[in-house]
């Protein structure tokens, strides 16, 4: 009865599961022209005819944004709100997965405007025809974002896509509970299985929870490699998984003050959010773990199918003003990829910086997701994790 | 063994209905024509879009973006059910079934003495106050009635703070995210549905035949045991299927409570449809729930019925005219 | 024999003082969560989890918030029309269930029965793929409509429960007034209208009621086949839940629970001037009766 270990059914068209460099990623420079012809030829005209940008119009008075939780800044969505006068609801996912089986189940009729898919996503989200193409002469701001935020190879010439914003994921730790210095992921597995045994977060996100045992092996985290990934599940499934608490993706909105948690896997801008948020700012200590770790980027696209898009062309647009901009980086904590944004936030004397901006050392051991052959692999070790956690 | 199951829990709180069985019936105009819209409306809302789950789990997940799995007649199968049924699964169900059985006893057990104060010991003019506040919670939306269990069962909350001012703990209590703090919840959750059957069986009970039982020399307990209670067990029955059924398939107190430690079916259903794709597992899933549900009514039905047995046996012993 | 009557009353009073503590420590029970979100709705705090101090932030963010507010008002919208929807199909049904068995009863109560026992996940994932394929591959475009699929979502279960209710109802009410009115030369429709609608109204009001108040509460439906932009109220909640609770869902909350009160209380009136006793009143309002 070995379902887990069984046919892998691929997500992604295979012509876009081509392995992502790092190099790719940052550099956004030749690889990924290279890489993203390759990904339009393969995403031919026929599979985008009906997925056309949206005429021009007046800003309708609603706009619905499916996207991850505590997103955005709560001021800056209802100065838009004034601004354009419209209704602006927001509902979360907690993972890439949920976005998909929400867009591909309701096909079309979901209802979003703009959701927020993680860039390794969106040539599957396109080849689904999910999402409509982007008319960047809508976006005047567009220019405002870093050139090397732009054109990814996910994404080349952001067709369907623009950043939104990019971060990592560490974890952080409750001093008051464990009295010692962490700063690996093999530190964090340790932890978790001693002194945080039962008090321990893990994301509900099936790539960041496989991804804590290949970090700390010194592996790369899309692994395709079927020893590796069983190995992991062993880990995950029979070692780490009677120690797991909860499965959360956004610790830090009420779980690290509420003391449910001494460890928790988190991404950057989340931790932050609860670090300030607790009652002692010391209280709560942020790891940037090694050996390798995590870099994602989430973009803005709009899904086909959008009753309000002329509305979620203005948001886009809105945000990527500087002073907007610099608003969600402080609420939010994560790098927003405008150009000077950090600068500006450092003038602003914005807390925390060291959470939001990463030194080039730090940059150099991350690296992306991709939707590869062992995508469904990690759904299956991820769910079984999560059954095992419950015994 | 459905049907049974209706016909008891209407029993339980309507005493006019076997007569209505009893009906002559006459062939007149054809009034079942006002089922119609009804019947229609089951069928088209129910009975279809549900017999197309049953079908996803005879059939064959094709790719995580069509989630529409296959279900062409020569790919029918019964492969999803043992899948379903993984070595990483089956504890889970073996779970929710233990916490129903254990949430619908508890809500049993203190819901009694309560009911049976409310229909007997509390004046009339108050009862329908008492019973009004017992309703406000049971109409109070669930979701938010469970978020204030998160509140008061987080290691910083009320009840662990309190524990540790008086001394029982020394260290934080954190039932939030523990098969307990879902225990609590779910007892929490159902109890008005025990409350109320309960209540209406307690108040039906004509006062003489409790009296005549004291009359003929029993005690307060055994008049209880002997009489009231009997009396009152259609009142239980519909009470723990109240209690039961839903409980079984939850999905909001599991999740908002269970943490990893606490998931239940209703969650793990769920999981397959809005994280990881498999509508033909999640499908599968849910059969099996709903065979569990029926599989514990049955063995319910069953010692029910045994226990009804014994009680009359008993009874018709020690007191034959207050069983008359 | 004076000693012995005092002993008894003794013990008679405390059989009756252990069940008023019970009694009394229940009501706590059921108040407990209740107590703890009108409290924290006066949490100035960023999370409703974590209290910062005491003010009316949470209900002033009703006010100016439009999503909430919106999110309200799509459930009182969607509970009234479905309420309709399931009160009329449901009073029908009973009626004819009441009047009328034949050989159809078993079946449609066996039809009924499985409503009511489904778990509510089951539905809820039935019914999304249900409603896109009947609105995108069959094309009827109201089921892409966010009210249309909440409305008859809730109104399956609702129906059921009220076909129950109307059911017992009559069937506990003599036909032989119906008869006499037959016999003394009444149509048909004068003899529903005039008799047999009178007759149930207090079961219909009350399936109507109860139908109102299941569709106020679903969660779990709603939450699988709402479309963004009709989003219900307990999705609303369920979406911030899953991210980071605010002050305001406590506020929004403490204003819904008083309008629960005397909603509850109204009904009570009504229900206690038609005649019904507690018990009558409580077995309609669950359902069970």
């Amino acid at each position: 009865m070995s379902d887990l270990n069984e046919p892998i059914k691929i997500l992604a068209p295979p012509q876009a599961a081509q392995r992502i460099s790092r190099r790719m990623f940052m550099g956004g420079a030749a690889g990924a022209a290279v890489a993203g012809s390759a990904l339009l030829s393969a995403c031919g005209e026929d599979a985008t005819t009906d997925t056309g940008a949206a005429p021009v119009g007046e800003i309708e008075s609603e706009l619905n944004m499916f996207t991850w939780g505590e997103y955005n800044a709560p001021k800056v969505i209802k100065a838009f709100e004034s601004d354009n006068d419209l209704k602006f609801t927001l509902d979360s996912y907690n993972s890439n997965e949920q976005l998909i089986a929400k867009l591909s189940a309701a096909k079309g009729t979901s209802g979003y405007d703009i959701i927020v898919p993680t860039g390794p996503f969106i040539p599957a989200l396109v080849e689904n025809e999910l999402v409509q193409e982007l008319d960047l002469s809508r976006i005047k701001n567009f220019d405002n974002l870093e050139e090397e935020y732009k054109d990814q190879p996910w994404d080349p010439g952001n067709k369907y896509s623009i950043c939104k914003d990019w971060g990592t994921t560490g974890y952080a730790y409750d001093t008051t509970k464990i009295n010692k210095e962490m700063t690996t992921w093999q530190d964090f597995l340790d932890v978790a299985m001693n002194e945080a045994s039962g008090n321990v977060s893990v994301l509900e996100s099936p790539d960041n929870a496989v991804g804590l045992w290949l970090w700390a092996n010194d592996i790369n985290w899309m692994t395709e490699d079927t020893g590796e990934l069983d190995q992991c599940e062993e880990f995950l499934v029979s070692e780490l998984a009677p120690h797991v608490k909860a499965f959360q993706s956004y610790p830090g909105g009420g779980d690290m003050q509420n003391g449910n948690f001494a460890l928790v896997h988190a991404w950057n801008g989340d931790a932050r959010q609860g670090i300030l948020g607790a009652d002692s700012p010391d209280q709560w200590k942020w790891v940037f773990p090694g050996p390798r770790t995590e870099i994602w980027m989430d973009t803005y696209a709009i899904p086909v199918g959008a009753p309000h898009p002329n509305a979620a062309y203005a948001w886009m647009d809105y945000l990527l003003q500087p002073e907007v901009s610099l608003k969600e980086l402080e609420y939010i904590g994560y790098n927003t990829g405008v150009k000077d944004i950090q600068p500006l936030a450092e003038d602003a004397g914005v807390e925390r910086l060291d959470m939001v901006f990463f030194t080039p050392e730090q940059v150099a051991i991350m690296e992306s997701g991709e939707l590869n052959s062992a995508q469904d692999r990690r759904v299956e070790i991820y769910n079984k994790f999560k059954s095992a956690a419950g015994n | 063994m459905t049907t049974d199951t209706m016909e008891t829990a209407d029993a339980g709180s309507t005493a006019p209905v076997p007569s209505s069985t009893k009906k002559p019936r006459r062939a007149r105009a054809p009034k079942f024509l006002l089922a119609l819209p009804a019947w229609t409306w089951f069928i088209l809302f129910f009975a279809l879009p549900v017999g197309l789950v049953l079908l996803y789990s005879l059939g064959e997940q094709v790719s995580s973006f069509v989630q529409k799995p296959d279900i062409s007649p020569d790919v029918w199968s019964l492969d999803n059910f043992p899948k379903a049924f993984d070595p990483a699964f089956a504890p889970i169900f073996w779970r929710t079934l233990r916490i129903s059985i254990t949430g619908t006893f508890i809500c049993l057990i203190i819901s009694v003495p309560f009911s049976y104060w409310l229909a007997t010991k509390v004046s009339p003019r108050w009862r329908g106050v008492l019973l009004g506040l017992v309703l406000v919670p049971f109409w109070t939306n669930f979701l938010v009635r469970t978020i204030g269990w998160q509140l008061i069962l987080a290691p910083n909350g009320f009840v662990s703070q309190k524990l540790q001012d008086v001394g029982i703990t020394s260290g934080d209590l954190g039932l939030l995210y523990t098969q307990a703090g879902v225990q609590i919840g779910v007892v929490y959750n159902y109890l008005p549905l025990m409350i109320l059957p309960l209540y209406v069986a307690f108040e039906r009970i004509d006062s003489a035949m409790t009296e005549a039982s004291k009359d003929l020399g029993a005690n307060r307990l055994k008049t209880f045991v002997q009489v009231t209670m009997p009396l009152a067990m259609p009142g239980a029955i519909a009470g723990m299927l109240l209690v039961f059924i839903p409980l079984m398939g939850d999905y909001i107190t599991a999740s908002l409570l269970g943490g990893a430690k606490g998931t239940m079916a209703g969650v793990l259903v769920a999981d397959q449809f809005l994280n990881t794709f498999n509508w033909s597992r999640g499908a599968a899933m849910a059969v099996i729930m709903i065979g569990f549900i029926l599989a514990a009514l049955a063995v319910f039905a069953i010692v029910g019925l045994l226990l009804r047995a014994i009680v009359r046996a008993r009874r018709r012993v020690s007191l034959p005219e207050a069983a008359a | 024999m004076s000693q012995q009557t005092a002993a008894r009353r003794h013990r008679v009073d405390w059989t009756k003082w252990s069940l008023t503590v019970w009694g009394v420590l229940m009501f706590v029970f059921l108040f407990l969560p209740i107590v703890w979100i009108v409290i924290f709705s006066f949490n100035t705090g960023r999370v409703l989890t974590d209290w910062s101090g005491f003010g009316f932030d949470g209900y002033r963010s009703f006010f100016e918030n439009s999503a909430p507010r919106a999110a309200v008002q799509t459930s009182l919208i969607v509970a009234a029309l479905s309420a309709v929807v399931a009160t009329v199909l449901g009073s029908l049904a009973g009626v004819a269930l009441a009047r009328r068995p034949g050989k159809w009863t078993t079946g449609f109560l066996f039809l009924v029965a499985l409503v009511l026992v489904t778990p509510e996940i089951v539905d809820a994932i039935a019914l999304l793929p249900w409603y896109v394929l009947l609105g995108q591959d069959a094309n009827i475009l109201a089921f892409n409509n966010g009210y249309v699929r909440l409305i008859v979502s809730h109104s399956v279960f609702s129906t059921a429960v009220v076909t129950l209710i109307v059911r017992a109802r009559l069937a506990g009410i003599d036909e032989s007034l119906e008869e006499a009115a037959g016999d003394l030369y009444a149509t048909p429709t004068k003899r529903f209208t005039q008799i047999t609608l009178p007759l149930m109204l207090p079961a219909v009001l009350a399936g109507g009621l109860l139908a109102f108040t299941l569709s106020l509460d679903n969660t779990v439906i709603s939450a699988f086949v709402f479309v963004q932009g009709s989003t219900p109220w307990p999705v609303y909640v369920l979406a911030s839940v899953k991210t980071a609770l605010r002050p305001e869902i406590a506020s929004i909350s403490t204003m819904m629970f008083v309008l629960t009160v005397i909603a509850i209380g109204l009904v009570g009136v009504v229900l206690r001037r038609g005649g019904d006793s507690s018990s009558d009143i409580a077995a309609t309002m669950t359902g069970t009766g």
